[in-house]
């Protein structure tokens, strides 16, 4: 049977076509009905961010309006959040921690691949689900030693502090290593051959050709160091050695929150993702997709 | 170039297995490895050893060992039974919007137009990507008793606001929500990308046969999707507490009378609100056996019962 079908564009012209005209009318019904819950679940996700930067160009007396259009556009609640918190050295401490934390595990994650993809060692197979597992300890678990080990460090409240724990990370290792094994062999092989040496293999034969891994994870890594709030929680002191997600935190206070501050330093913190979004969704969603969750 | 290979064929091979000391490999795993050991392995390790104490961190106290006392206090403590119920009924309640709703919303969309799909596979996954504390505060805002949009909103048609957040009832199906909101695109970007990959052929096949719709998805599609849907379910369960941390503390503390908490929550209460190293740490051993244990089992099971497509 299922040769027949694979076989159906042989099939005789009459009876294909009457096929085809029931299932088109199928699929039309069906598209309309996909289209209506499609549009519902668009609005569910996407409301809430719309909502945010409306809110946030809403002056002070018309916080509390529900138009869905500010009557009157105003940048005071970003003029006032800048004021009460030093939201630009915080974003630039953001963007320099994301940067870091990046860089850094796409070199220690392409060197740990590079070992596992090339070389057969005691140990490997173990080492390798070691790293693995590391993914599955969850972060309330390590973070009173973490805390402590900082602490004797006497990096608190430094951004190194927020980089070093991530200088290295199990999906950075294991999707490259995962990249480098499909990886031809005969062109590592023919490299070698020509003289070349192992780190030059790694950098000037292996990197150069595994460009798409590499900025894929460079954006799911960038995306969660930017994203990141627990870790910098504990750390920080002062605001201004902090990051931006903590300067949202600063405007909800116990006494009350001030909204319209509230959602212009959260409009700032979204910027910078929603803008690469915007820019490089396919890339941003296949990086999401090819790592599983995060 | 042919002639190489036959030079040097000795050199050829031992990279591999030979020399099983060559001290190479572990040059380039080094850092990698290093940092992942400084700071996952060795505080978990640190964590068993704090379980023992009993200790405010601050440097100068005594730190006291007080044996298994703190895991016997944390089974003792009603705050902990309440706290695991709560983490069932978070992992039940995002199931649902993790896997069901997606797997339903990826097959009724399977047909739609390439390019219309492609701009809902681009709205749906925003959520994915804003900050958890962002969301959290969003929400908050749109949940607000007083003056937030959504009760603004049911306002208007008579209705008395809904305490979201602050009712013990409702708080914990809010929280669920919420984390669920930032996970449908995602879920359902994976089971439309599986469900794509399905031959078309074997659907073309069954509906020649007079298959119905229903029967299609049932016989074809379902067992198709399998693997995927097992792999999304067995994230839930394991790391769906995990992704509602955030809301928990942005949005209710764990509160209304702990109706929100959850084994994550109390975690960070007993280490940072009440500064009890020993309490957090056993609790976090708790934890990390007791889904270290669900995760090998889960895993087992997931290898049985997943299909291999060839």
């Amino acid at each position: 049977m299922t040769t027949d079908v694979s076989l159906s564009p042989a099939l005789p012209g009459v009876a294909r076509s009457r096929t085809r005209r029931r299932a088109q009318s199928a699929s039309r019904l069906n598209t309309a009905a996909g289209h209506a819950v499609m549009v519902l679940l668009s609005i569910f996700c996407l409301f809430p961010v719309y909502w945010m930067i409306i809110s946030s160009l809403r002056p002070a007396n018309a916080i509390f309006e529900t138009s869905l259009w500010p009557t009157a556009a105003s940048l005071e609640n970003y003029a006032y959040a800048l004021n009460a918190i030093p939201i630009g050295a915080m974003l630039v401490n953001t963007l320099v921690v994301s940067v870091l934390v990046t860089v850094a595990q796409l070199f220690t994650g392409l060197l740990a691949a590079y070992a596992f993809a090339r070389w057969r060692f005691p140990f490997d197979k173990l080492i390798y689900t070691m790293i693995a597992l590391t993914w599955l300890v969850p972060f309330q678990v390590v973070m009173i030693p973490n805390y402590l080990l900082v602490a004797n460090l006497g990096l608190l409240d430094s951004l190194a502090a927020l980089i070093l724990p991530h200088f290295a990370g199990a999906l950075a290792v294991l999707l490259l290593a995962q990249a480098m094994r499909s990886f031809p062999a005969e062109v590592i092989e023919a490299a070698r051959m020509d003289g070349a040496k192992s780190w030059r293999v790694l950098w000037e034969v292996i990197t150069p050709n595994l460009r798409g891994t590499i900025a894929s994870l460079a954006i799911l890594i960038f995306i969660s160091t930017w994203n990141e709030y627990f870790w910098p929680l504990l750390l920080s002191r002062t605001p201004e050695n902090s990051v931006i997600q903590i300067g949202i935190q600063m405007f909800m206070t116990s006494e009350g929150t001030a909204w319209g501050p509230l959602m212009a330093a959260s409009t700032l913190a979204s910027l910078p993702i929603l803008a690469i979004y915007i820019v490089l969704q396919q890339q941003v969603i296949q990086s999401f997709m090819k790592s599983g969750i995060r | 170039m042919t002639a190489i290979p036959l030079d040097r064929p000795a050199k050829v091979a031992p990279k591999r297995a030979a020399s099983p000391w060559r001290i190479a490999p572990w040059l380039y795993l080094t850092p990698a490895a290093a940092t992942l050991v400084l700071w996952i392995y060795w505080p978990l390790l640190d964590a068993l050893r704090l379980s023992f104490y009993e200790w405010n961190m601050l440097p100068d106290s005594p730190m006291t060992f007080v044996g298994w006392q703190n895991y016997v206090n944390i089974f003792a403590l009603p705050k902990f039974w309440q706290a695991l119920r709560n983490t069932v009924t978070y992992v039940i309640g995002l199931l649902p919007l993790a896997v069901l709703i997606p797997l339903a919303i990826a097959i009724y969309t399977h047909d739609l137009p390439a390019r219309s799909r492609n701009i809902y596979r681009a709205i749906i996954f925003v959520p994915m990507i804003i900050a958890p504390v962002v969301a959290a505060a969003v929400w908050r805002w749109l949940l607000d008793p007083g003056h937030g949009m959504i009760n603004e909103t049911i306002g208007l048609f008579g209705f008395r606001p809904v305490r979201f957040l602050q009712d013990p009832k409702i708080a914990i199906w809010t929280i669920i929500v919420l984390t669920g909101w930032k996970l449908i695109g995602f879920s359902t970007l994976i089971l439309s990308a599986a469900n794509a990959n399905i031959n078309p052929s074997l659907v073309e096949a069954a509906r020649m046969d007079g298959a119905s719709r229903w029967e299609i998805i049932r016989d074809i599609r379902l067992p198709l999707l399998r693997s995927t849907i097992l792999f999304l379910s067995l994230m839930t369960i394991l790391l769906g507490a995990q992704w509602s941390f955030s809301y928990i503390h942005v949005l209710t503390g764990g509160g209304p009378l702990g109706a929100t908490t959850n084994i994550f929550y109390i975690l960070w209460d007993f280490g940072f609100s009440t500064l009890s190293v020993g309490w957090s740490s056993a609790a976090a051993i708790i934890l990390f056996l007791g889904f270290g244990a669900l995760a090998f089992v889960l895993f087992r099971l997931m290898d049985r019962y997943s299909f291999h497509d060839n």
